[in-house]
């Protein structure tokens, strides 16, 4: 099960600053498609869009057909969302929290149970099931992120920038992860990673100050020497050098 | 949606006594109304026992005797409803001004706004919860005055008649704060707000030398203590009711306001 993304001519404006401008672009269901781009690119704005957290000031995000503006609860019923630095409720236990997420995603007695135990053990929670949220280190707390984003087995999985401030092995752990959802899920993955990006993302849509930049496959960047060598021939380095500081 | 909003429920009640704040402020305010309602009932028999002493004599009063407007419900109850309602001023704004705020400082708004629930389903729990914290702070409270009722065989409708009017006074402040809870990411400042707006509203005595004679009666019309006062003694008016619960209303309509305008920021 998984779920295209259509975006028409997204434009998000704060006062007189634009985030994002005018993007279009498509993902295809079962990608894994990388947002990258510096500090400020509108990799952030996008998905908070998308996820209907954040209203576009112009055009619209469908999902499978569906209009964010117009109906985003049945967007993000199809939708799960592991945001930038989880937002977890640190006073709850995994399963505690856990639970709660799924009630609030309508389930309920035998399926609730189950799409805990599922989600719990596809991440590898287990060990930590009981504990507080507050104590987990930050791999555990970006896994049990993702496993209440998964809690409804959604069509679409959002995860913004989940390897960061993570131990190499939890950033090679999570990446796994992710990229086993290929083909049964599409993945909007946003990060600042580009060796992430080129490592699990099918295609790859480069932003700059709330442009699309570029947008390749994984065979046209990798054609072209590398996902770096891109981000550097279209932004530039002086944005690369703004987005590393 | 009444699971989801039940979720919402559960997950507020174990936040809200998962922090001492809830304690605290519970231990405060069961404390200090014990203490004051104490002090009313011991200066209610210092007085019955002066008329009622042989010393007193004259001023039109027979000796033995107690006038009637000395008694339980105008020395205890009365003055006992007034500060019940200063302290409920000063105790809630600490419980509301964590619930929403708290939830847009560390995020967790954007977790729960994108997870499918409907802004009016987190506004609904989020204030249904606070105003089951203010029942239970009123319940612990009630323990004074239903002994005295028992005892002094005052009516059970006037102690009934109290604690209707402080859970409408009670849940009026909390309306407030959770308000100004919703439109901030600062603790202090949705204290702030949540104690200077009921302090407003309270009572408009002193705009009345500023303004003229019918603005300052209109004034009186919209002023809180002016819709609680008549609950301490005995009566249960529909328009105070009415008006209570309208500000709850607004209360909850300015939360949902404000999650739905963060959408459009």
């Amino acid at each position: 099960m998984s779920a295209r993304i259509e975006a028409l001519g997204v434009a998000k404006r704060f006062g007189p600053v634009v985030a994002l401008d005018a993007l279009s672009l498509e993902v295809a269901p079962g990608e894994i498609f990388g947002l990258i781009g510096p500090n400020g690119a509108g990799k952030t704005t996008f998905i908070r869009i998308l996820t209907g957290y954040w209203l576009a000031s112009e055009g619209d995000v469908r999902v499978d057909g569906v209009s964010v503006t117009r109906e985003r609860f049945r967007v993000q019923a199809r939708l799960g969302y592991a945001c930038e630095q989880p937002k977890l409720y640190a006073d709850h236990t995994v399963d505690a929290f856990l639970r709660f997420m799924a009630e609030v995603r309508g389930l309920g007695g035998a399926r609730l149970r189950a799409a805990v135990g599922l989600s719990v053990e596809r991440m590898g929670l287990e060990p930590v099931r009981r504990r507080r949220i507050g104590v987990l280190s930050k791999g555990f707390r970006q896994r049990v992120a993702l496993a209440q984003a998964l809690l409804h087995d959604p069509a679409l999985l959002v995860v913004d920038e989940p390897t960061v401030g993570l131990d190499p092995a939890q950033q090679i752990e999570l990446r796994r992860i992710i990229a086993g959802f290929r083909g049964t899920h599409t993945v909007l993955l946003c990060t600042h990673q580009l060796h992430e990006a080129e490592m699990i993302c099918d295609r790859v849509a480069l932003l700059d100050r709330g442009r699309l930049a570029a947008l390749a496959t994984a065979e046209e960047f990798r054609a072209g020497g590398s996902l770096e060598a891109l981000f550097l021939a279209r932004v530039g380095r002086e944005s690369a050098a703004g987005g590393a500081a | 949606m009444i699971r989801r909003v039940l979720a919402l429920a559960k997950k507020e009640l174990r936040q809200l006594f998962a922090s001492p704040i809830a304690y605290v402020v519970g231990t405060a305010y069961v404390a200090l109304t014990g203490i004051y309602f104490f002090q009313h009932l011991v200066g209610y028999n210092q007085l019955l026992f002066v008329y009622q002493s042989e010393g007193l004599t004259g001023g039109g009063f027979d000796q033995g005797t107690v006038p009637s407007q000395i008694n339980v419900l105008n020395e205890v109850f009365v003055p006992s409803a007034d500060d019940f309602g200063l302290f409920l001023l000063v105790v809630l704004p600490l419980v509301t001004m964590r619930v929403f705020a708290e939830e847009r400082a560390n995020g967790t708004d954007e977790l729960l706004l994108t997870s499918g629930l409907r802004p009016w389903e987190v506004a609904l729990a989020k204030h249904a919860v606070t105003y089951l914290f203010v029942l239970l702070l009123l319940a612990g409270s009630a323990i004074y005055p239903a002994v005295v009722v028992a005892r002094a065989g005052l009516g059970f409708e006037h102690l009934l008649a109290l604690y209707i009017g402080q859970l409408c006074y009670g849940c009026a402040i909390a309306s407030i704060g959770l308000a100004c809870s919703s439109f901030t990411a600062s603790q202090i400042v949705a204290a702030v707000l949540g104690y200077a707006i009921p302090f407003v509203l309270l009572d408009f005595a002193w705009l009345s030398n500023t303004v003229s004679e019918d603005v300052a009666a209109r004034l009186r019309e919209i002023a809180l203590l002016s819709h609680y006062g008549s609950f301490a003694r005995g009566v249960i008016e529909l328009a105070n009711v009415v008006y209570f619960a309208s500000i709850v209303f607004v209360g909850w309509l300015a939360s949902l306001t404000s999650l739905e305008l963060g959408r459009a920021r």
